[in-house]
């Protein structure tokens, strides 16, 4: 019987807890700024838990009956709480009203539950025994709860159904108690009906709950943020549209979800899959992990090297579920050696030689990010390329920055490599440009990795060639005292802007 | 770059206090004007303990007296010391070094020579900037952008003043740009300027007459934007406002040069780091500490006197600025005719960059209408994308009136009176700098340069002792008048190839 009982204050401490956390979570994915989310949710409903006990002093009759309703109102109130705040966010201006109302209402139900609960028990248990068993099992059920929640529950069910799941444990609580506390019910069959009631509405939840957040995602995530970050280097922002993840930096598009594929392929695989035996690969800048993904389909690679500035973007995307997702985990591979530096000097001070190079840095669109597009970068650069290895660099769109393309197909050339420039279209960006650098002449490959989406053995030599609007023009070279790439750049995109 | 969330907070709770100056640390560095006056003023000097034979002595350490040391070495002559009195060698060109960057504490850029500056380029050849090939090494030209000017509450691209000029200032660049292009022509300015001086006309003579600002005048050049433009360089290059600069001097700046390539050359420590790489090959041969107080002639040879050594040497080299000839040089030269600026540099320490909007931060930042000269960014030749701190070289000739009154003023207001003076003058276009600085050092030069005033590049006196002579040679910038790496250097190579010339004929070894 003690333990029944005890167990009951294990699972309604486990509950409380997380409704809290998914309020928090919620709360930090579609606002942004975890830290302040999670601080102002957990203080509210700390101290509605506070209301809530200090409530229960007015509680004098019927304290079974009241102890049941109030773990229905919670099982409902709680278990819908990701729903309602979903919807309230895709449909109302009121998110963080609801959010706080919701937080408080919550918060008081479960701090009235405790106190009931250890009046009703009192007559059964020694006072000293009473408060430390129950305490101990309260704090039992927030460490479970706490692990469950980001290891289980996040990934597996989601927030909606993991709220749903919590909400009939509450009902079962209730339901459960109808039948413990029997002698303490004048009409235990009407507490019974009800719960039985909640546990129906709750379970109809759970059947319906891929089609509410799906209905509140089509509406919610139309370019809305799910994933906000500024870290001392950058802004990163991921937007959710139906199934198509963007991540932004800075405002500026890196990739989408839906045709990254045709980017990353493009990126990696008429370059490295041209060179025989490459074993020891280098990716400049690339910290969503997406052209390593493509680089893993090559096991004769022994090591990959990625400089990447910023820690915070390589954190998120070895960490976070949904970018995890994106990138197939490729940033946890053992073969993968991540380096948070500034690329430039970092070349500067390393010595290592690689036989394929991914250069894959934000577009030219200031001066400290045109010195990775120099004559002097692509100098040293080539410097740290086998004989027979190859460079490929990003080059932004040859067809609304035609002359920025060519400049940078110009600037490799200046600093010594071999060059050809190629172009694939990506729906999300337009026609996008890469230049293919190497030390002796070049041929595209003839044969690719199995399971690739976009290139295929025939298709990759036409990537290579240029229709008459994209053709070349007569440029400058970009030089570390010369930047004429930031100014071809910041024309171009000024022109497609207006 | 936008604050990031957690400066956004700070500054949110600290709200109230924001407006609170932050604590800012630093003093004057160098501090040797005491030394120097106790030469001027004849004051008692410990005898040396010791005495030394050496054939020739160069006097002075800074890129004149390492040229000539060079150029000797590198004609295989190694019989000669450099005396210096700092405990560095470098002069003008010499730098500091912080955890943030290094920086320079004056000469802080070398322009890309041309084709007939033939010395410069063998010395660029020699460090690795100008390449095998023939061009430029790109890692130490002034990266992009060179130069910025926050003019009527913005910030604008390069130097030259664009915002709000009318047509007429238009046209008044133009015609600015037309005499230079003639003056270039004319050949009557070169660097080293003694190679033009040959084929000056009377035309060019007459142009040591008049200021700048008469010769502007003359010429009807009356737009303000090009008048700012114009004393901005002078004050920049000589320390001078062109109403008090030779014209000769002011056309010079302009119309001497023809780079080869977009430049300047320059590096963090600024020529700091030309300075390093000669002392690689000459610190065996310089004496650190070591002040000349006495250069006494006897039968055929000189007794230099420090408080270390005595030495005895056939040749003196006489590197260190012109006018302490007359308080060393025993029996005592002309006086000097041609006086010095005072220069004021700071190197500021900022752990965060004040917001920037629009134009980006350039490696040269100007103030319209300020009484400084800006500041050059130490850290602009790092290659690394991101910095979140930085070192600014700030520069301030102090032109206004007199020498003599300014030099007063530069020694007589402390530390904490510069620094509200440097801080006000980089809040009209930072309004944010004084939560950014973390330190400050401030060098106070009382006699930084030469000033070219009208008749002093003709001055007989200057002509007469910038040509080698007997077995003490001048060899500093000043002889030429022009505060330039370019003249320095020159002006100690030549006086190496006079010794070199003398010491063989006469036989003294």
């Amino acid at each position: 019987m003690a333990v029944v009982l005890f167990l009951s204050v294990f699972l309604i401490a486990a509950c409380g807890l997380i409704y809290e956390l998914i309020a928090g979570t919620l709360a930090s994915y579609l606002l942004g700024d975890s830290v302040l989310q999670f601080s102002t949710v957990i203080g509210s409903y700390l101290f509605a838990m506070g209301i809530g006990s200090w409530l229960s002093r007015f509680l004098d009759k019927a304290l079974v009956a009241r102890f049941i309703t109030i773990e229905l109102m919670v099982g409902l109130l709680g278990g819908f709480s990701s729903t309602i705040l979903f919807l309230a966010f895709t449909y109302t201006h009121a998110f963080q009203f609801l959010l706080y109302g919701m937080v408080i209402a919550i918060g008081i139900l479960v701090g009235l539950e405790i106190p009931l609960l250890m009046r009703i028990l009192r007559e059964r248990f020694n006072f000293k025994e009473l408060v430390a068993n129950v305490l101990t099992f309260d704090y039992l059920g927030a460490l479970g709860a706490s692990l469950l929640f980001p290891l289980i529950l996040v990934p597996k069910l989601g927030l909606v159904r993991s709220a749903i799941l919590f909400g009939l444990i509450n009902a079962g609580v209730a339901l459960w108690s109808t039948f413990l506390f029997k002698a303490h019910l004048p009409s235990p069959m009407v507490q019974r009906a009800a719960a039985i009631a909640v546990v129906l509405i709750l379970c109809g939840g759970l059947a319906t709950a891929d089609y509410i957040t799906d209905t509140a995602d089509a509406a919610l995530y139309s370019d809305e943020v799910i994933f906000a970050k500024t870290t001392p280097y950058q802004r990163m922002v991921v937007t959710k549209w139906k199934q198509d993840y963007r991540l932004y930096l800075n405002s500026h598009l890196q990739f989408s979800s839906r045709d990254e594929y045709r980017y990353h392929e493009s990126l990696v695989h008429p370059g490295l899959a041209s060179v025989a035996g490459a074993r020891h690969a280098l990716v400049l800048g690339g910290g969503d992990g997406l052209a390593v993904r493509e680089m893993l389909k090559y096991p004769g690679l022994q090591t990959i090297t990625m400089v990447d500035l910023d820690p915070e973007m390589t954190r998120q995307f070895s960490t976070h579920p949904l970018l995890v997702e994106l990138n197939s985990g490729s940033l946890k591979t053992s073969k993968l050696k991540i380096i948070n530096a500034d690329a430039f000097p970092w070349l500067e001070k390393d010595n290592s030689m690689f036989d394929f190079v991914v250069v894959d840095f934000p577009d030219p669109n200031n001066y400290s990010l045109g010195k990775l597009y120099t004559t002097a970068f692509y100098r040293l650069l080539r410097h740290h390329v086998a004989q027979n290895g190859v460079v490929v660099v990003q080059s932004t769109s040859p067809m609304f920055a035609r002359q920025s393309f060519w400049c940078i197909n110009e600037t490799m050339k200046q600093a010594g490599f071999k060059t050809y420039p190629f172009h694939v279209y990506v729906p999300s960006f337009g026609e996008w440009g890469y230049v293919l650098g190497a030390q002796v002449d070049w041929k595209p490959p003839t044969s690719l990795p199995a399971g690739l989406k976009f290139l295929t053995p025939a298709n990759v030599a036409s990537l290579f060639e240029f229709p008459p609007d994209l053709a070349p023009v007569a440029v400058e070279a970009n030089r570390l005292n010369d930047q004429t790439l930031v100014r071809y750049y910041e024309h171009e995109w000024r022109e497609i802007v207006r | 770059m936008k604050p990031t969330r957690r400066e956004f907070g700070a500054s949110a709770l600290v709200g109230l206090a924001a407006k609170a100056d932050r604590k800012i640390s630093g003093g004057f560095v160098y501090e040797s004007q005491e030394r120097g006056h106790r030469l001027r003023d004849k004051a008692r000097f410990a005898s040396p303990t010791e005495r030394v034979k050496i054939p020739v002595v160069i006097v002075g350490g800074g890129v004149a007296g390492l040229s000539a040391a060079w150029r000797l070495q590198k004609r295989g002559f190694h019989d000669f010391v450099i005396l210096e009195m700092e405990d560095a060698a470098g002069g003008n060109a010499r730098s500091g070094e912080n955890n943030v960057s290094a920086y320079p504490w004056a000469a802080h850029y070398l322009p890309v020579p041309d084709v007939k500056e033939v010395l410069v380029r063998e010395l660029c050849q020699e460090l690795g900037l100008l390449l095998p090939d023939g061009t430029w090494n790109e890692r130490w030209l002034c990266h992009s952008p060179q130069e910025r000017l926050f003019l009527h509450g913005r910030w604008q691209e390069g130097i030259e003043p664009s915002i709000g000029l009318t047509k007429n200032d238009v046209a008044q660049y133009r015609q600015f740009e037309e005499h230079i292009a003639e003056w270039h022509a004319s050949g009557a300015f070169r660097i080293p300027m003694d190679y033009g001086l040959d084929q000056a006309a009377a035309k060019a003579r007459a142009l040591d007459q008049i200021t700048m600002g008469e010769w502007m005048r003359r010429e009807g050049l009356y737009s303000p934007y090009l008048k700012w433009f114009i004393d901005y360089s002078t004050r920049d290059d000589y320390g001078t406002h062109m109403e008090d600069i030779s014209a000769w001097a002011g056309l010079h700046y302009f119309a001497a040069r023809a780079p080869e390539d977009k430049g300047p050359l320059t590096w963090p420590d600024g020529n700091g780091w030309i300075v390093k790489r000669l002392l690689a090959k000459l610190a065996p041969f310089v004496r650190t500490q070591s002040m000349v107080y006495r250069i006494q002639q006897q039968r055929k040879t000189w007794q230099i006197v420090t408080e270390k050594a005595l030495y005895d040497a056939d040749f003196v080299v006489f590197a260190a600025p012109t006018h302490f000839a007359s308080w060393l040089v025993d029996p005592a030269p002309p006086r000097w005719p041609i006086d010095s600026a005072p220069w004021l540099t700071a190197n500021l320490t900022l752990d965060r960059w004040p917001a920037n909007h629009g134009v980006e931060y350039a490696w040269d930042n100007v103030i319209y209408n300020s009484p400084s000269l800006g500041y050059v960014v130490a850290t602009h030749q790092n290659v690394a994308m991101h910095q979140d701190r930085t070192v600014w070289t700030y520069y301030w000739a102090l032109a206004d009136g007199s020498p003599t009154d300014q030099r007063r003023i530069l020694l007589g207001g402390d530390w904490a009176w510069w620094k509200e003076k440097i801080l006000t003058d980089l809040q009209r276009a930072h309004p944010d700098i004084r939560q950014c600085v973390s330190h400050i050092d401030i060098f106070r030069i009382g006699h930084a340069m030469p000033r070219p005033v009208p008749g002093a590049i003709f001055h007989p006196e200057r002509l007469r002792r910038a040509r080698p002579q007997g077995s003490l040679v001048y060899a500093n910038c000043d002889l030429s008048a022009l505060s330039l790496f370019e003249e320095a250097q020159s002006r100690g190579v030549s006086a190496a190839d006079y010794v070199l010339r003398n010491i063989s004929s006469t036989g003294t070894r």
